[in-house]
């Protein structure tokens, strides 16, 4: 159970490189290996900021920053990796358009890593594709597999978009924080889940995908 | 012993101080007792430990709920769960329902005592 969660991030690089490859769209081959590097970077900000806040010293267990058997904190890792990828892009916000598709694949490999880690159930459900932990009568939801299969559905009409400054990234990541709010209710929950981070990738996504062709517009019609 | 009378489903966790995984996991517990202290019964074992670190964490994390030392890993041992930390999920009859090996996440809580509580309706 310990190494599951690595299974699950594996399972995500992996499906990111084939969107990658599929989605890519004429970008230089190295624009692959820098958006799993970002996604590593992220991942590994994720967790230092999950094991400080659970009072852990990460240079005292360093070891602990690779298992990641504690959780990640994935406001963190989205932010830092998209931080990375801009860096390491020198700015290039095409960059950021020309991988969504991918990364919305990776994180649907991210969500059906549940498998991996017999964590893809939610509440009940009598619905006829519910299953139920072992050894249990009671059917349940999924969940998991559905944010998966709607973040792989998103990857592909993502992909269909057409080519304007932030239009593919911004919807991107609000469909991402979209989908995670509509399944929300689905997942059992002690606290409620993040949701205010859901409504964040909404309105900033959504807020991304409206204005950045009409400025990159204005931009180029005054520099003409 | 310890779950025999009781009329309500129980979490057990198996933890100990030195164990850098139990320190993630007992916030959230913490917030499930909170949450479910009056329909399910918390429980903690503390395993190859010594009392002043155990002490230490007990109050550093303030998990308020019963805790117990059990030096040999009897318990954990009796129900096969392997490493540390461990939580098991024992229904209102006092069977075992599920065990979880590691460090929890609060879905699989929330799930696992979703199920117990249900399971009792």
């Amino acid at each position: 159970m310990e190494f599951t969660l690595l299974w699950a991030a594996l399972t995500a690089v992996g499906l990111a490189w084939v969107g990658a490859r599929i989605w890519s769209d004429g970008l230089p081959d190295h624009s692959t290996d820098r958006m799993i590097g970002a996604a590593a970077a992220g991942l590994v900000m994720g967790r230092l900021t999950a094991m400080i806040l659970q009072g852990m010293n990460p240079l005292a267990n360093p070891l602990d920053i690779l298992i990641i058997r504690g959780g990640v904190h994935t406001g963190v890792a989205a932010i830092g990796a998209i931080s990375v990828y801009l860096w390491t892009a020198k700015g290039r916000l095409d960059y950021l358009d020309a991988t969504a598709p991918a990364a919305l694949l990776g994180l649907a490999g991210w969500h059906a890593g549940c498998l991996w880690r017999a964590a893809c159930l939610g509440t009940e459900s009598s619905l006829p594709w519910s299953w139920a932990l072992p050894g249990s009568p009671i059917t349940r939801h999924p969940v998991e597999l559905y944010a998966a299969i709607g973040l792989a559905v998103a990857a592909w009409l993502v992909s269909r978009l057409p080519w304007r400054i932030l239009l593919r990234a911004g919807s991107a990541l609000a469909v991402a924080g979209l989908l995670r709010l509509l399944t929300e209710p689905m997942r059992p929950s002690l606290t409620g889940g993040p949701v205010g981070w859901y409504w964040a990738a909404i309105v900033i996504g959504g807020l991304a995908a409206w204005l950045g062709p009409r400025v990159s517009r204005r931009l180029s019609a005054a520099s003409t | 012993m310890i779950l025999a009378g009781l009329d309500k489903p129980a979490v057990v966790n198996v933890w100990a101080s030195w164990c850098l995984p139990c320190r993630a996991e007992a916030p959230l517990l913490n917030t499930a007792f909170a949450q479910y202290g009056e329909k399910v019964v918390f429980i903690g074992l503390d395993v190859q430990d010594n009392q002043t670190d155990a002490k230490a964490f007990l109050d550093e994390f303030g998990l308020d709920f019963g805790h117990y030392f059990d030096r040999q890993r009897e318990v954990a041992n009796h129900y096969l769960g392997i490493g540390t930390p461990i939580t098991f999920f024992f229904d209102a009859g006092g069977d075992l329902v599920a065990t979880h090996n590691g460090v929890l996440d609060e879905r699989t809580l929330a799930l696992n005592i979703d199920e117990l509580l249900k399971l009792g309706t």
